[in-house]
């Protein structure tokens, strides 16, 4: 099948049966978790995953696609019209936004996020299917060896960019590996780390470890660390739609954010808080008016909006491509995969071709949805808004608890989601990464499984790793990630001793 | 010793005894009917060992470093923000993350005999006086809502069945 043709087909798989209602719910989702300060896209994500189980893989991923993209804008709401980031990356909107309110401006600075994100999401996709199928297609020469030291890359990567402390990270990346290897041994049908227990034949429930990880901690950190009440939303607000004139003031904004977006994007962990503060100064130093930056300024809503949301296509470039997750939100679209029985890794594109085309096509809806959707639902939002923290704190361990339970009707998972809740609190308290442990174990059966069978096929030699020449790049890479913390501490401390030796020199 | 380099050594010491341990139990692994040239124990064997030496490397930074304000965090450190990390919260108060873990784990005791929708209702109603600032009208109405919002959803919408508990019979 030609390109175009496996587009169309995307196109039509992605908006059969229930397809389009699906990503209208994935994007109102989003939307609505999005402005709830908390609740950011990852989490959005993760508490969508119990309910995809009932989808096809296909329509799973576009749904959660559709979560992502919604959660992008609609963290922009209550900072707009609070002061208060739903999500992180939304804190950059903020800082024009609520100026552009005082104003009097709320109407138009949400349009210009809502139209400017629309924009950046779609841009990215299409930069996303440019670079995706030429790469996917480059990983056709990886075999065994080569997927295993890719993976490894991807992990360590990771665990080197999530987090304050490389080592808690390296730790916490091997822990989610470990997680991964709780079951039945396929390969040998040696039973590991089950401890009797049959109910953990068949592993770890990648679900309801990430929902513990990720939305269960979160709500304990908030019962736990009581913030003040958060302000008042006054009145009601609606979104106004830019006109052209507005769009063309906008222009180079929206075309500097879209471009920091996408190269942010792509490079693995670095995510969309990064990319719309970037894009923010980038837009700054661009602009015309740069003196109305922090006044109010229509371009200072739109660079850091267009950012955050034209993330999501350069993330998915190695997620994709490569298997490797660039975030968080990434690695929930990959465990998605695991839960309806695909392994990710580099050849994606090649083995579910139809699926990964889907996800183009579905991409493409979900961020035309946006603009319907985003205007549609803004009073719901705000009626969310106004409900008391204490209501969403209960109200989202309710929805998690018969979520991970729905799954497959089955009390454990509750209780893992439970016992992740606190181990990912206990994490977050203490430096380590949730997000470098949930990409252990999106990548651990690709390591394991690809690590024992290219030992399989060398006989157990281990010199198969650095005779093959792309595997030993990448294993050379791992170790110079590995590394590069120690090298750039010791230069920073020598660079230190030199300054002061000069000082104590100079006042000598 | 200051209080992050002891907090930082007993993370150490944790995750050192943690790698023994999943060393110790990765040697119990049986080898299976078939063998290839790693086996089942090796992969996690080797992620035993790996933790452990993260755990020896952040305890030998810590001691290394103590004392210089930019020591651990430096060598350890990366400045890129975890993007997924929500605003810091106010004053830390266990008594609430006590209260919330006991009151998520009797809810998930009493979810499959009592049945969702008695225990549902409790457990929000407990959440909510645990984190507090709830008004009378939203302790009321709000666990109500949220279980019957939830019931309808799963019950009706994706057609799942929930615990009936001790309703079973009037519940269908």
């Amino acid at each position: 099948m030609s390109f175009i043709d496996n587009l169309l087909a995307g196109f039509a798989t992605a908006l059969a049966g229930p397809g389009i209602l699906v990503m209208i719910g994935g994007v109102a989702w989003g939307i609505i978790g999005g402005a709830i300060p908390g609740i950011s896209g990852a989490v959005a994500m993760a508490l969508a995953l119990p309910y995809t189980f009932g989808l096809d893989a296909a329509t799973a991923l576009v749904m959660l696609a559709g979560v992502w993209a919604g959660a992008n804008y609609g963290g922009s709401i209550p900072a707009i019209l609070m002061r208060m980031p739903g999500t992180p990356a939304a804190a950059a909107a903020l800082l024009d936004g609520y100026e552009l309110k005082r104003q009097g401006y709320a109407s138009k600075a949400l349009g210009i996020s809502l139209i400017c994100g629309t924009i950046g999401g779609l841009v990215s996709v299409i930069v996303l299917i440019a670079m995706v199928v030429p790469l996917g297609n480059a990983v056709l020469a990886f075999a065994s060896p080569e997927t295993f030291a890719l993976a490894l890359f991807g992990l360590t990567l990771i665990a080197g960019l999530t987090e304050r402390s490389f080592l808690k990270g390296l730790a916490a990346g091997f822990f989610g590996l470990l997680l991964t290897t709780i079951g039945l041994d396929t390969l040998t049908g040696s039973l590991r780390f089950t401890f009797g227990r049959s109910e953990f034949l068949s592993g770890m429930d990648i679900v309801s470890v990430m929902v513990g990880l990720f939305a269960v901690s979160e709500m304990f950190y908030q019962l736990s660390h009581p913030a003040g009440r958060p302000p008042e939303l006054e009145g009601n607000a609606s979104t106004a739609l830019p006109t052209l004139a507005e769009l063309r003031s906008v222009g180079r904004a929206t075309v500097v954010g879209t471009i920091v977006g996408i190269i942010v994007g792509i490079m693995p962990g670095a995510g969309a808080t990064a990319s719309s503060f970037v894009a923010y100064n980038e837009a700054r130093r661009w602009s015309k008016r740069p003196d109305l930056f922090g006044k109010g300024s229509m371009e200072g809503v739109a660079a850091p909006e267009t950012a955050n949301n034209a993330v999501q296509g350069g993330d998915l470039v190695p997620t994709l491509a490569l298997g490797i997750p660039g975030s968080n939100s990434a690695a929930i679209m990959l465990a998605a995969l695991i839960l309806h029985g695909i392994v990710p890794g580099p050849f994606l594109l090649t083995r579910h071709t139809g699926l990964v085309f889907t996800l183009f096509a579905g991409l493409i809806i979900v961020n035309l949805l946006m603009i319907p959707v985003g205007l549609v639902i803004l009073r719901g939002c705000l009626a969310v808004l106004r409900l008391a923290p204490p209501v969403l704190v209960g109200s989202i361990l309710a929805i998690v608890v018969i979520g991970t339970y729905a799954a497959d009707l089955f009390i454990l998972n509750p209780v893992l989601a439970l016992v992740f809740g606190i181990i990912g609190y206990g994490m977050r308290i203490y430096g380590f990464s949730a997000a470098a442990t949930v990409l252990g174990m999106v990548l651990g059966v690709l390591v394991e499984s690809e690590l024992r069978r290219s030992l399989l096929i060398s006989l157990g030699s281990w010199s198969i790793f650095v005779t093959r020449p792309i595997s030993a790049v990448l294993l050379v890479l791992t170790l110079g990630v590995l590394i590069y913390p120690a090298v750039m501490y010791a230069q920073t401390r020598r660079r230190a001793r030199l300054v002061s030796a000069g000082g104590a020199a100079g006042t000598g | 010793m200051n209080s992050t380099v002891r907090r930082e050594l007993v993370i150490a010491a944790f995750l050192i005894a943690f790698g023994g341990a999943v060393v110790a139990q990765a040697r119990q692994i049986p080898p299976g009917v078939t063998t290839d040239p790693l086996g089942p124990a090796a992969f996690p064997s080797a992620l035993g060992w790996g933790i452990a030496v993260c755990g020896l490397l952040l305890g030998a930074a810590t001691l290394v470093f103590r004392g210089q304000s930019s020591g651990t965090t430096a060598v350890l450190a990366d400045a890129t923000p975890d993007d997924d990390a929500s605003a810091e919260g106010g004053p830390f108060s266990p008594a609430r993350l006590i209260g919330a873990i006991v009151a998520t784990a009797a809810y998930l005791a009493a979810f499959t005999p009592l049945g969702y929708l008695l225990a549902t209702p409790l457990y929000v109603v407990v959440v909510m006086l645990i984190h507090g600032g709830a008004g009378k009208r939203a302790l009321l109405l709000a666990p109500l809502l949220v279980t019957a919002a939830l019931y309808a959803t799963f019950r009706y919408g994706l057609l799942i069945p929930v615990p009936a508990g001790i309703l079973e019979g009037i519940v269908r």
